[in-house]
């Protein structure tokens, strides 16, 4: 037997046409999955910084909405306290300075929280601003407090 | 004494020759000029060629001599052969020498592979409708795959009587790679596409090297788990290589192993074409298909190519589609030196190599499909 009678009788089209499906699907699977290894190495090699970054955020967001003013309350002096540990600081600079100037100043001497003592010292006026982005230290208000 | 003269000149091959022994033993010498002066694939040439002198010596039936008589060296020989045994071996020492970085690289690469396998599931039905049992145009169509261990692996199992035609045919193709495909590239390629430079590879890292032949051999073999015996080995040998704590293994297996097993492969199956099986019509045949099947394969993978450039955003070379073949390394030379007439800057070795790893999996795939129809 020979010509398309004898591939139809002997199941030829069938056996083609699954053939080449099963091969071109196994490697089109077997692409895809070669080329998704490295991003799966990746997470993997990641998984540390993955975690912790998990683990960060959800009680950050906690933290920041409810402790965030305890925290400043609680662990920062008092702005009489701050007055005393930060008038030195202010006497080494000019009359009329830069916050920035201050804050550095504070990092050497190793103050606690420069920033928010820097701010809070602003919030009781005892940090002045003179409108031309320059502070000035507020001796009246400071005897007042 | 003139009797036992005239007796012994009666058993020596000059009086039992015919002219089907000398054509043989012509084509034997052929083989083995192409393999050492022209240097196409000289080392599965070389044995096969010696052995189709051997195979195609005249001698007296029944002395236990030939290849196909019971209990002779020959046929035991063989028998790795008949069994599948070389075959498989010969995988364990190409995965062992094989870098599947370049495929890992650009896994898109892989689908030429794929695409090129074509060629065998049109020369399926071609061999059909010549007349063969499709027992038989299965073991022929594999030969479009271009992989001679996987041909002959098949055809022991499907055809064992055709092993010789098959395994020759596929030699023989795979060592004419730089006769047959350049026209075909030229013909289905424009100057323009043949200019297509491709993207440098990204770096692989060790980890994906050493997780590919697991996922490989999990995901091919259990999509058809007769193609274990070849893709089994294939990726134990890269997965040797890969991991770097057994190396005298992977060096074992690269070298000593691998020649073994290719040169028992190689002079056996030369053997076993004794020119009153090999020399028939049913051969002729196999040869006309199996350029028909590796012309395709070469085909398919070239227009499947240029179908993903109607698709894709950074286009593709189209000549690596014939790289999609699994003729390691022949095919991607090929196309590497036609991209470097047009363009001396355009390198595409490494990214055929790709399309070749690919074409190694999808043909000892595709021989696992047919040999399941089967079963």
């Amino acid at each position: 037997m020979i010509g398309i009678e004898n591939i139809t009788n002997h199941n030829g089209w069938a056996m083609a046409a699954v053939g080449a499906t099963i091969v071109f699907s196994g490697l089109v699977v077997l692409s895809f999955v070669i080329s998704q290894i490295h991003k799966l190495l990746k997470l993997w090699e990641d998984r540390e910084k993955l975690i912790e970054r998990f683990k960060k955020k959800a009680p950050a967001a906690v933290a920041e909405k409810v402790d965030a003013p305890a925290y400043s309350e609680r662990h920062l002096p008092s702005v009489d306290e701050l007055i005393g540990a930060y008038e030195p600081l202010a006497d080494q600079l000019e009359e009329s300075f830069n916050l920035s100037q201050l804050f550095e100043i504070a990092i050497k001497n190793d103050m606690p929280h420069p920033h928010l003592s820097i701010q809070r010292l602003q919030e009781a006026d005892i940090l002045v601003a003179q409108g031309d982005g320059t502070f000035t230290w507020n001796k009246q208000k400071e005897s007042k407090a | 004494m003139f009797d036992l003269f005239f007796q012994f000149l009666t058993n020596t091959g000059y009086y039992l020759a015919d002219y089907r022994h000398y054509i043989m033993i012509v084509v034997g010498s052929t083989f083995l000029y192409l393999g050492t002066a022209k240097k196409y694939e000289p080392l599965l040439l070389v044995p096969i060629g010696f052995g189709i002198l051997v195979g195609n010596i005249p001698f007296f039936k029944g002395f236990g001599i030939g290849i196909y008589e019971a209990n002779s060296v020959l046929h035991y020989l063989y028998f790795g052969v008949t069994t599948g045994v070389y075959p498989s071996i010969v995988f364990l020492g190409l995965g062992a020498m094989t870098d599947f970085s370049s495929l890992l690289a650009q896994p898109k690469l892989m689908l030429l592979g794929a695409a090129a396998q074509m060629g065998i599931y049109f020369t399926l039905l071609g061999a059909m409708f010549f007349g063969f049992a499709p027992r038989e145009a299965a073991s022929i169509a594999i030969i479009g795959g271009a992989d001679g261990p996987t041909s002959i692996f098949l055809t022991a199992k499907l055809a064992p009587h055709l092993i010789g035609p098959i395994a020759i045919a596929a030699y023989s193709y795979m060592a004419l790679i730089p006769v047959i495909q350049p026209p075909i590239m030229r013909l289905l390629t424009t100057r323009k596409e043949r200019l297509i430079k491709m993207p440098p590879a990204r770096n692989i890292s060790k980890k994906e090297l050493l997780i590919f032949p697991v996922a490989g051999v999990l995901l091919c073999c259990f999509l058809a788990p007769t193609a274990l015996p070849l893709l089994g080995m294939l990726f134990l040998g890269n997965f040797l290589k890969e991991c770097g704590v057994v190396n005298r293994l992977a060096n074992t297996a690269q070298s000593a192993i691998v020649d073994t097993a290719t040169i028992f492969l190689g002079f056996t199956v030369g053997c076993s074409t004794q020119a009153d099986v090999f020399l028939t019509s049913k051969s002729l045949g196999i040869f006309f298909l199996g350029a028909v099947a590796f012309s395709i394969a070469t085909a398919s993978g070239l227009i499947f190519a240029k179908i993903m450039n109607l698709f894709l955003k950074d286009k593709i070379n189209p000549l690596l589609g014939a790289a999609g073949v699994s003729a390691v390394p022949g095919s991607a030379r090929e196309v590497h030196l036609m991209g470097l007439k047009e363009d001396p800057t355009n390198f595409l070795l490494m990214h055929g190599m790709a399309c070749n790893s690919s074409g190694v999996i999808g043909s000892a795939i595709c021989a696992g499909i047919l040999w399941s129809f089967f079963v």
